[in-house]
């Protein structure tokens, strides 16, 4: 590589954020990603499409993630990854594998200069440039509540559910099947596509009306045709009350608003206050109309009705929540970007030279990561 | 080469242990090693438009978004746009209408106007609105992303942030080392400070330039939200006015949910690949620059250097246990004659070893590598903290290589096959076939020029079941003539082969 290329050029860092279903991609300090692409690997070897964190084996995952990365870098960002800086944005408590296959696969097979690892709700949250909030992820596998204070995650408090689209797809498929439509032709692009175009959020009244064995009026159904051979009736009920099951009541108590409240009250307490004004929710699945008055409506109601809320969060509750800049899917990805755009990408990255020595990646989790020393 | 499209049936296995066709191969003529796309290093060598086939500088490609400035994608279906011209009449200017006398026809002039069109489902700019144009490539409005202020006033006070805290750090650090001078100064005997004495005398601090903080508005919370329009549980919708998944994430930066918000999107561009040899840097494979060229400047495809193996008959039904033969074809692509010798493949701890020779000589390249930088580095120089940068600069982490999944089911009967393929000569494709009786090994079938059959007998395994794939694999030595260097010299290098013989019959 010419000298000039790499003193004179400022290389601006490549920004990753690889999710369950799709993965956003592009560069630190600019306002949007490039691309958005399914994550999926069309595999060199045979030729197979798969998905890309389903693996069997760890050489086969290395070797999907080359080949996803091989696409990533060649033929959507167009750049060499060689000598070049990257920002992934990462769940705090994702698998251990997936990290370190990512890290081994940048660092040797792509020869990368750093990986800077952001944490998914601290990157989600500096988009709005407030300190204090609580953050809301609504993915494809799964719903992660952080509370963040003063820059700070309590961990403590983290919740998680395992429903997001891939949840809200499955319930779109059962309603359809007990409607009697054909199971072959209900492919997950299928019941994504149903959803993204006809499902909304219905509000809190009828809500309450479907949960008391009530059927209002539902909204009209509609014609979908699917790939010009047949013609399928959605239901009106179906576009209405797919996404209940967020909001299912059950002894469990852990649908959405129940897991922010209690996100909230495992909070210390001089902080919830805060939190219950600053409530940020992001994530692909939380584009669908309607969900954030719900949402608002739901926990207002549960404040004010339920006993345990009631004894523990006092006075004049109000819930506030804030609004992305752009689109909620890759708000995660808008906050790498600021990351990787200011100079801490040279001063918080693990560089290549790090990773030779210890041959695997530093984690919140590992003790002997946290001294400050050797 | 016999399949384009399907799986090989031969397949050679790469220097790092993967399986490859000999047509996806390269042959690094500097290491004398086979090379293929996952253990080459690639580089992206020019960027162009694959619709209009212009060259674009890598700097350009860079300014304009890696995005061609005349072509555009359908938002609907990303099928290529094509710029329609139309001829609308324009009423003329009022000061050339004022001249009396002229038919009604001179007061209006047809002028060409372009729109957007996609061929492919019929969408045109005019859908959405955008207004005709009077040139067809490069006047088209950008589309604008809303929050770009927002963000950029985002990303100016974290840039502002980190700075100050950097500057902080470097204060304190600056602050806390006590200053080692090799003489006891004045003023650190009286405990006269410069700054303390600046500030006596009521000068400013020496150092105050100091990062302002950057004041940002911190976005705020509402309570009142976009509730459900009332509409919704009454209004059919038109499936057609919402846009799919797809074409949101065409338009990444507002995701529309209305068709009537898509715009033209600037087509991506295409690059063309080098590729590099990641032992020795040197190129294996680099294009022409000119996109409509598919030719290459440097190509290193192994089927220039390597024998090419091809499975001609089997005529024999495969059974476990039994011995078979299987009809290769062994074609010679140099212009050297090459001495082959067909021999079995190495074992599983040969085969180790081979890895950590591999492995060993990689260490050592880069030891050399480094040592020799450092010297003619500390001889210009004389400075030992560069020295050590730039080692640690060359610290690198390799590719492991692999064990060959693959196994091979049979046993040779042969130990060894030795015989001689002539020099490539493509004059000879039209010479006369004269046989010259020559002294032939029995396995030799049939000989022409730089090509020739032979027989490989072996028995499968007893293990095998109906149904299962036979895999004959071989070690095949040849001779190869390295001419990079002034005085071609001889190496015998060698490359395991695997065919795929057949299924087992059933009983």
């Amino acid at each position: 590589m010419p000298l000039y290329e790499t003193v004179m050029q400022e290389k601006p860092p490549v920004v990753l954020d690889i999710g369950t279903a799709y993965t956003k991609l592009g560069f630190a300090a600019e306002a949007y990603p490039r691309k958005i692409i399914p994550s999926e690997v069309i595999l060199s070897s045979n030729g197979q499409t798969k998905a890309l964190l389903q693996y069997e084996t760890i050489s086969g995952l290395y070797d999907q993630f080359v080949d996803f990365l091989q696409m990533i870098f060649f033929k959507h960002l167009l750049v060499i990854p060689k000598e070049r800086k990257i920002v992934i944005v990462e769940n705090v408590f994702g698998q251990t594998v997936l990290r370190e296959t990512l890290a081994r696969v940048l660092f040797r097979h792509f020869e990368v200069s750093s990986i800077m690892f952001v944490p998914l709700h601290m990157s989600a949250l500096a988009t709005l440039a407030v300190p204090s909030g609580v953050v809301v992820d609504i993915g494809y596998t799964e719903t992660t509540v952080m509370p963040v204070y003063s820059r700070v995650q309590i961990m403590q408090a983290f919740q998680d559910q395992a429903y997001g689209g891939r949840a809200i797809h499955a319930e779109i498929k059962r309603q359809l099947l007990e409607e009697g439509v054909n199971e072959k032709h209900l492919t997950d692009a299928i019941l994504e596509d149903i959803k993204v175009r006809t499902c909304f959020v219905t509000n809190l009244e009828r809500a309450k009306a479907y949960r008391n064995g009530q059927t209002p009026e539902a909204p009209p159904s509609l014609e979908y045709p699917i790939n010009g051979q047949e013609i399928i009736t959605i239901p009106g009920k179906l576009r209405e009350t797919v996404f209940e099951i967020m909001f299912e009541e059950n002894n469990d108590r852990d649908s959405l608003p129940h897991l922010i409240l209690r996100a909230i009250i495992k909070s210390p307490v001089d902080v919830r206050r805060s939190l219950i004004e600053s409530i940020f929710i992001v994530g692909g699945s939380a584009i669908i109309m309607g969900l954030l008055s719900r949402l608002r409506a739901e926990m207002q109601y549960l404040v004010e009705k339920d006993e345990e809320y009631k004894n523990k969060l006092c006075g004049d509750i109000k819930f506030k929540f804030h609004k992305t800049i752009g689109r909620e899917n890759f708000t995660a990805w808008l906050g790498g970007s600021l990351c990787g755009g200011t100079d801490l990408i040279q001063t918080h990255s693990l560089t290549k030279e790090a990773y030779v020595k210890n041959d695997r990646v530093p984690d919140w989790i590992n003790l002997t990561d946290k001294r400050s020393t050797g | 080469m016999a399949n384009f499209m399907q799986n090989s049936v031969v397949n050679y296995a790469c220097t790092c242990g993967l399986l490859n066709p000999i047509t996806k191969l390269f042959f690094c003529r500097h290491c004398l090693k086979l090379r293929c796309g996952f253990c080459v290093c690639h580089e992206v060598d020019s960027h162009f438009c694959s619709n209009c086939l212009e060259n674009i500088p890598s700097s350009e490609a860079k300014h304009k978004k890696n995005c061609c400035t005349n072509c555009f994608n359908c938002p609907c279906c990303q099928h290529t746009l094509s710029a329609r011209a139309t001829m609308v009449v324009v009423p003329k200017k009022t000061d050339e209408t004022t001249k009396e006398g002229e038919g009604d026809s001179a007061k209006a002039v047809t002028r060409k106007m372009y729109y957007l069109s996609c061929l492919g489902c019929r969408w045109t700019s005019r859908d959405v609105g955008i207004p005709d144009q009077t040139v067809a490539t490069g006047a088209w409005p950008e589309n604008e992303c809303s929050y770009q202020t927002r963000f950029n006033a985002l990303l100016e006070y974290y840039q502002a942030v980190v700075l100050q805290d950097k500057q902080e750090k470097q204060e304190y650090i600056r602050r806390k080392t006590p200053k080692t001078h090799k003489f006891p100064s004045l003023t650190d005997r009286t405990g006269l400070t410069v700054s303390m004495i600046r500030r006596q005398i009521g000068w400013p601090d020496k150092n105050t330039q100091k990062a302002k903080p950057v004041n940002i508005s911190p976005s705020l919370a509402t309570d009142e939200l976009d509730e459900l329009p009332a509409d919704i549980f009454t209004q059919p919708i038109n499936l057609r006015n919402v846009t799919n998944i797809k074409q949101r994430h065409g338009q990444p930066s507002d995701q529309p949910f209305n068709v009537n918000k898509l715009y033209p999107q600037r087509r991506i561009l295409w690059i063309k690949r080098s590729l590099r040899c990641r032992q020795c840097e040197h190129n294996v494979i680099k294009p022409e620059y000119h996109p409509t060229s598919v030719k290459y400047r440097i190509q290193l495809f192994a089927n220039y250097h390597v024998p090419d193996v091809l499975l001609v008959q089997n005529e024999q039904i495969l059974r476990a246990g039994q011995s078979s033969y299987i009809v290769l074809k062994l074609t010679n692509p140099t212009l050297h004659d090459v001495s082959i010798t067909i021999k079995e493949l190495p074992t599983l701890a040969e085969e180790l070893q081979m890895i950590e020779e591999f492995k060993l000589a990689c260490k050592i390249k880069e030891n050399t590598a480094t040592s020799a930088a450092a010297e003619s580095l500390k001889s210009i120089t004389s400075s030992p903290s560069l020295t050590s940068t730039t080692l640690s600069r060359q610290a690198s982490l390799i590719e492991e290589p692999r064990l060959v999944e693959q196994k091979s089911n049979v046993k040779l009967h042969e130990n060894e096959l030795k015989f001689v393929l002539n020099q490539r000569d493509d004059s000879s494709e039209f010479d006369e076939d004269v046989q010259t009786p020559r002294e032939e090994p029995e396995f030799i079938i049939w000989r022409k020029s730089n090509r020739a059959s032979i027989r490989l007998n072996f028995t499968t395994d007893e293990s095998l079941q109906a149904g299962d794939m036979v895999k004959v694999g071989f070690t095949m030595e040849y001779t190869y003539v390295n001419t990079v260097s002034n005085t071609p010299t001889t190496h015998t290098l060698s490359a395991r082969v695997f065919i795929d013989a057949g299924k087992i019959a059933d009983e």
